[in-house]
């Protein structure tokens, strides 16, 4: 919790979103925001607009409705390939990788926006020395790697950007609690080693208040309850329903 | 035997052209999902151009292939802009698309009918009857030419699409395009791109073409039917596998003169085509997706 305090514009700011899928309403006047280097966690069951929200905030799916801002500046008139050039960056839900080519190219391929492409060896250092297993993988195709490996170069990946805030979908899905383990600890080393603002989407209530400064539960579409991670965890609704406690 | 080693040698060389017809649809099918049908009209079209240059102003054909490349390449990114943007992609908009690019080639060929009649025309150069001697077979010169064209083009391609991050976007595009908006690939221009090279292969395709054959506006047909059977072959892995399956094509035509009767050799390719789609519907040597 270096700095949860507000100065300045929050590094995200989404205000009153609604998105839709075809007619299927997704997102009903969602609103969040994050501070910078705040860890932030949004949580909630399958289908409650978790990806959405993050998919909306990539660009990758248009609101008809509300306005998401990047350090006070609106994102609704930038393109969606621009937004990584602003410091924006996700790691998608399932990793995503580019599965026919290799980890090297997967990552070189991440500093793609004008602002990273000079700094793609410093890069490479950085994410190699945080995922020392990737260094080895380097020239093997990414669709053959095990899940763990996948999502450490997905989170590579992102890296290459050079984001100011970082945005992970789902990032444990699927994973053996080993693995789920490591990749939180990740999370966490970002946070706190880089000071890199985050915002975790997951299913996994408890591991991601843990690291969590706040959170918010979202539920059909809306933010159902907010908080610190004290409170969320502490809240005897919250623990019923995604607990079981 | 000398029957057998005349004909692999013509095999080989007709697969140099083969898999200059097939790069341009396979590169767009690869990466946009996308059958462009208007690749028949490409074809034909370039043909004619550079009977024009060479008939009116005196280039050789040879010489002509940048002016080719570029023209046929402003010609795809203008007809991605302004018609395939739109297109529904994939499963899902395949009948617009093929409808679409369908009548696209329609309105070349009878523009070409409009401009230079029915009529065959064919390119005469000084050189166009001169052959070269390999392995004591005799074959013509201008064989070999497009042969050798063809193998740049292939080596070409290949760096471009592995050793450049323009060519590795195009890669990263076609396995996953979200991935790529999410890095800051322009999705759009790279399908634009795309599209243009692809086009001005198949212009380069023509012209190659138009040095050994005579053509007229309906040609392109036989070839874009051909350069679909070699994608299906080659399936869309790399460049690579795309010029392996042309001369999968080229071999079994060549050698199927030795057992069938000729009226049947122009079945061959359909043939190898249906038995590869139920036997091995990702290609002879690999994948589904442009790797």
């Amino acid at each position: 919790m270096v700095n949860s305090g507000t100065q300045g514009p929050p590094v995200l700011d989404i205000e009153d979103i609604e998105v839709f899928y075809g007619d299927a309403q997704a997102l009903f006047g969602l609103s969040l925001n994050v501070q910078r280097g705040e860890v932030v966690t949004l949580v909630g069951s399958n289908g409650a607009g978790k990806t959405t929200t993050l998919r909306a905030t990539a660009g990758l799916q248009r609101p008809t409705k509300g306005d998401i801002r990047f350090e006070g500046k609106s994102l609704m008139k930038i393109r969606p390939h621009e937004r990584v050039e602003l410091g924006i960056t996700l790691v998608p839900e399932g990793r995503e990788l580019w599965p026919q080519m290799n980890v090297k190219e997967n990552l070189e391929l991440g500093a793609f926006c004008g602002r990273a492409r000079g700094h793609v060896a410093e890069s490479l250092d950085r994410v190699f020395s945080l995922f020392p297993h990737l260094k080895d993988r380097c020239n093997q195709m990414a669709g053959s790697l095990s899940g763990g490996e996948q999502q450490m170069c997905a989170i590579g990946r992102a890296l290459m950007s050079r984001p100011r805030l970082i945005m992970f979908d789902e990032p444990s899905l699927g994973l053996a609690p080993i693995l789920v383990s490591q990749v939180f600890d990740t999370i966490h080393r970002l946070h706190s080693e880089e000071g890199l603002t985050v915002l975790l989407v997951e299913q996994n209530l408890t591991k991601a208040l843990e690291i969590a400064d706040r959170g918010y539960v979202i539920e059909t579409g809306m933010i159902k309850t907010e908080g610190t991670s004290r409170q969320l965890l502490d809240d005897a609704s919250i623990r019923s329903a995604y607990l079981g406690i | 035997m000398e029957e057998v080693v005349r004909l692999g040698i013509s095999a080989v060389l007709l697969a140099g052209l083969y898999s200059v017809m097939a790069y341009g649809l396979g590169l767009i099918y690869g990466v946009l999902r996308i059958v462009n049908l208007a690749h028949a009209g490409v074809i034909m079209a370039a043909a004619y151009v550079t009977w024009l240059l060479h008939s009116r102003l005196g280039i050789d054909p040879y010489l002509a292939i940048p002016v080719i490349l570029v023209v046929f390449f402003i010609f795809g990114v203008l007809l991605y802009k302004g018609v395939v943007r739109f297109l529904p992609r994939g499963a899902a908009g395949g009948v617009q698309s093929l409808l679409l690019l369908f009548g696209i080639w329609l309105v070349m060929r009878n523009g070409a009918y409009l401009l230079f009649s029915g009529n065959d025309r064919a390119i005469r150069t000084e050189y166009s009857t001169h052959s070269i001697s390999i392995f004591g077979t005799s074959v013509a010169q201008s064989r070999v030419v497009v042969f050798v064209i063809a193998v740049l083009t292939l080596a070409a391609l290949h760096l471009f699409l592995t050793r450049t991050y323009t060519g590795k976007a195009i890669r990263a595009v076609a396995q996953n395009p979200d991935s790529g908006t999410i890095v800051g690939v322009n999705v759009e221009r790279f399908y634009a791109l795309t599209f243009g090279i692809g086009t001005s292969l198949g212009g380069l395709a023509g012209l190659l073409l138009a040095t050994i054959f005579a053509f007229n506006p309906t040609s392109g047909a036989v070839e874009l039917l051909k350069s679909f059977v070699v994608v299906v072959l080659g399936g869309l892995g790399s460049v690579v596998g795309i010029a392996l399956g042309a001369l999968v094509l080229a071999f079994a035509e060549s050698y199927a003169i030795l057992i069938l009767p000729s009226y049947l050799t122009a079945a061959v390719s359909f043939v190898l085509l249906v038995v590869v789609l139920v036997l091995r519907p990702g290609g002879l040597f690999g994948q589904r997706v442009l790797a």
